[in-house]
């Protein structure tokens, strides 16, 4: 009896032992890649799945948002951030495809599972095997397709046919050379479209302008243009307002920034397709969580891409909308 | 008369490329495509014309690109913040204009201290400022456009003198036009912005070339020795050059402001100091100081935009910009340096 019941005892504790360790708290650490609207959404989007999967289970701790975009600024904020020693998982979007592969492959070779938002390694590819090809999965836009989806939403609006303008900016970019190519494939599915030019500005706002009035001088019949970044944006919707063509040359735009919805509103944008940050960040925690809970045996797919929302004015008002404007 | 024309060889260039980007470019030669090339022009002619006056005081400032931006940002700042507390458009935006303004003397008073009285290079001293300005307009705007400005700015920026359309006739203010064809058909005459750069171009030109203060200029940069027998302050005259520099960068940066409706600061990528730099020495300025005039500087200016302009409505894409000025800078120098008879044939 005596005997019964000590074998009892053991098998509870070694229950309760088994129990505990699953009820552990997975601290999943959020290193963000510049101090923008974009990424304080991705934030806000984390936060709720760690609340939703519930305080007992998961703790984020965000590190400190760089002012500028590159390693320079990231990586020693990165490192402060580690340095901590109890994280479990990192989520990070590395701010150069190359300089982060050897800090990230520091931090995964001491155990720590990591996952790349939004911007990736090398290209991006963890399927096959590489120096860099070390993290649990790629979460981010597929910029390729964002480039066939606007081609496709412009169609929608030039009711298929007419000539369009692309307004790019570096072409030493890959995320806005993805969008160039996309932009190029899907228009491709209406052969009564022409795309007519396509130009840099550099991210400077003005040559922009320039550069789309120049195409506007060139092409009377001109009937949209795409500018791919905020910069391109601004300067595509400035030089067809200043022409007085807003309304008649339609303009789509990338990225739900809070001064490009403004224009969407006042009639000088037509269209912005908006990524979904908060989603990318609450699909972040919810994989992060499930692996790590599952002991690091869950197999996490190499890629994983979340939808896009094409604002109109028709929507850019709807309560459901505003969830997807990108916002502190 | 060989003598002439060789030394306006920068206003033959620009006579003939005119011609040719009209021959070869569809389009390029319309009312409207001029307007565009002046417009595009605007900040680059303020820029050049206060980095006119450094050069030919044998200096140069590396500042003024960024002096822009910072100017710019703020500026925008001014008249967001003062709209969102409820203030009217034209308080909001003399606000924003007087407060760029002034901002725009204070890299100016630095550099024109450092250089005169710490003997620091102008090369060091506005390279520093070139910094400097840059990063407080980063810090100002967080690296993001400022916009949610009054809609009177927009309407400013993109304002002609006078518009006329076969339909509606001449008018003061933009007609209503609800098709493409009538749009347009629209002659829209003088670009607002385009008309205030020109009455500060001449103001600008008369000063340098009629003025005492311009002819001390031209006394520093001939012969620093020279000046200083003839009794004139160097010191307090170079610092005057360098506030007067910097707050044509202010007013490049205010008319940003109107142009853009957005404070946004300067990237690197635009090298606005340096095609200032590029069209004073089209024009016929000597990096060594003593030689330049403002009517050169907006020749070079013009050669820079309807370069730029050409390029664009032949359907050549930006990189081809920069190896074309950098070849006519090569140039112009090259022209100076192998007929130095033409220089002082006078």
């Amino acid at each position: 009896m005596k005997r019964r019941m000590i074998l009892v005892m053991c098998a509870v504790l070694v229950l309760a032992a088994g129990f505990g360790l699953a009820a552990k708290t997975y601290k999943i650490a959020f290193m963000p890649g510049i101090a923008d609207p974009f990424y304080f959404t991705m934030e806000k989007g984390a936060k709720a799945m760690a609340a939703k999967l519930g305080a007992d289970k998961v703790e984020l701790i965000v590190g400190q948002y760089p002012a500028t975009w590159g390693p320079d600024a990231q990586v020693p904020f990165l490192d402060a951030l580690m340095a901590r020693g109890d994280i479990d998982l990192l989520f990070t979007a590395p701010t150069s495809t190359q300089a982060l592969i050897p800090v990230l492959k520091k931090y995964f070779d001491k155990g720590i599972p990591i996952i790349t938002v939004d911007t990736y390694l090398g290209d991006g590819d963890y399927t096959k095997t590489s120096d860099y090809s070390f993290p649990l999965s790629y979460i981010g836009t597929d910029n390729k397709l964002g480039g066939e989806v606007v081609a496709a939403q412009l169609a929608v609006l030039l009711g298929g046919k007419g000539k369009v303008f692309l307004e790019n900016t570096n072409p030493d970019t890959s995320s806005v050379m993805d969008r160039e190519r996309g932009f190029r494939q899907g228009l491709l599915g209406f052969p009564q479209m022409e795309l007519v030019g396509v130009e840099y500005c550099l991210d400077v706002q003005e040559t922009a302008q320039a550069q789309v009035a120049a195409a506007l001088q060139r092409n009377p019949d001109l009937a949209g243009v795409f500018g791919v970044n905020v910069f391109s944006a601004q300067g595509a919707h400035a030089a067809v307002a200043a022409a007085g063509l807003s309304g008649v040359v339609k303009v789509g735009t990338w990225d739900a920034t809070a001064t490009l919805i403004e224009a969407l509103k006042v009639g000088e944008v037509d269209f912005i397709l908006a990524q979904k940050p908060a989603e990318m960040g609450s699909l972040c925690v919810d994989w992060g969580y499930r692996y790590l809970a599952s002991g690091k045996t869950l197999s996490v797919p190499k890629k994983v891409v979340p939808g896009f929302f094409v604002f109109t004015r028709d929507n850019v008002n709807s309560p459901d909308a505003q969830q997807y404007i990108y916002s502190k | 008369m060989l003598v002439r024309i060789g030394r306006n060889w920068a206003l033959l260039a620009l006579f003939l490329m005119l011609l040719i980007f009209s021959l070869a470019g569809k389009d390029f030669l319309s009312l409207a495509n001029y307007s565009n090339i002046l417009l595009a022009s605007v900040t680059l002619f303020f820029l050049a014309a206060g980095e006119t006056f450094v050069v030919v005081s044998g200096g140069i400032d590396l500042s003024i690109g960024f002096v822009m931006g910072l100017v710019c940002v703020t500026s925008a700042i001014v008249m967001r913040d003062l709209t969102a507390a409820g203030a009217s458009a034209l308080a909001s935006i003399s606000a924003g204009v007087i407060v760029g303004l002034i901002l725009s003397l204070i890299p100016g008073a630095i550099n024109g201290l450092l250089i005169t009285r710490f003997r620091v290079p102008p090369f060091i001293a506005t390279l520093g400022m070139w910094g400097i300005a840059n990063g407080l307009a980063w810090l100002l705007s967080d690296g993001l456009p400022i916009a949610f400005l009054p809609s009177a700015v927009r309407k400013i920026g993109t304002a002609f003198i006078a518009y006329h359309s076969p339909k509606t006739g001449l008018t003061l203010s933009p007609p209503q036009l609800a098709t493409r064809e009538d749009i347009l058909g629209l002659a829209r005459i003088i670009p607002i912005p385009v008309l205030v750069v020109t009455i500060v171009l001449v103001v600008l030109a008369f000063v340098l070339a009629k003025t005492r203060f311009g002819r001390h200029t031209y006394a520093i940069g001939g012969k620093m020795d020279a000046a200083v027998r003839a009794g004139i302050d160097v010191n307090r005259h170079l610092l005057r050059v360098y506030i007067l520099s910097s707050f044509c960068a202010g007013c490049a940066g205010v008319m940003l402001v109107f142009l853009l409706n957005t404070g946004i600061l300067t990237q690197f990528t635009s090298n606005y100091e340096l095609l200032s730099i590029a069209a004073v020495v089209i024009g016929g300025a000597s990096l060594t100081g003593g030689r330049g005039s403002i009517l050169g500087t907006v020749i070079g200016v013009l050669l820079i935009g309807t370069l730029n302009n050409g390029l664009m409505m032949l359907g050549l894409q930006i990189f081809y910009r920069f190896i074309a000025i950098g070849i006519i800078l090569i140039g112009a120098v090259l022209i100076d340096r192998s007929f130095p008879e033409l220089l002082y044939a006078d």
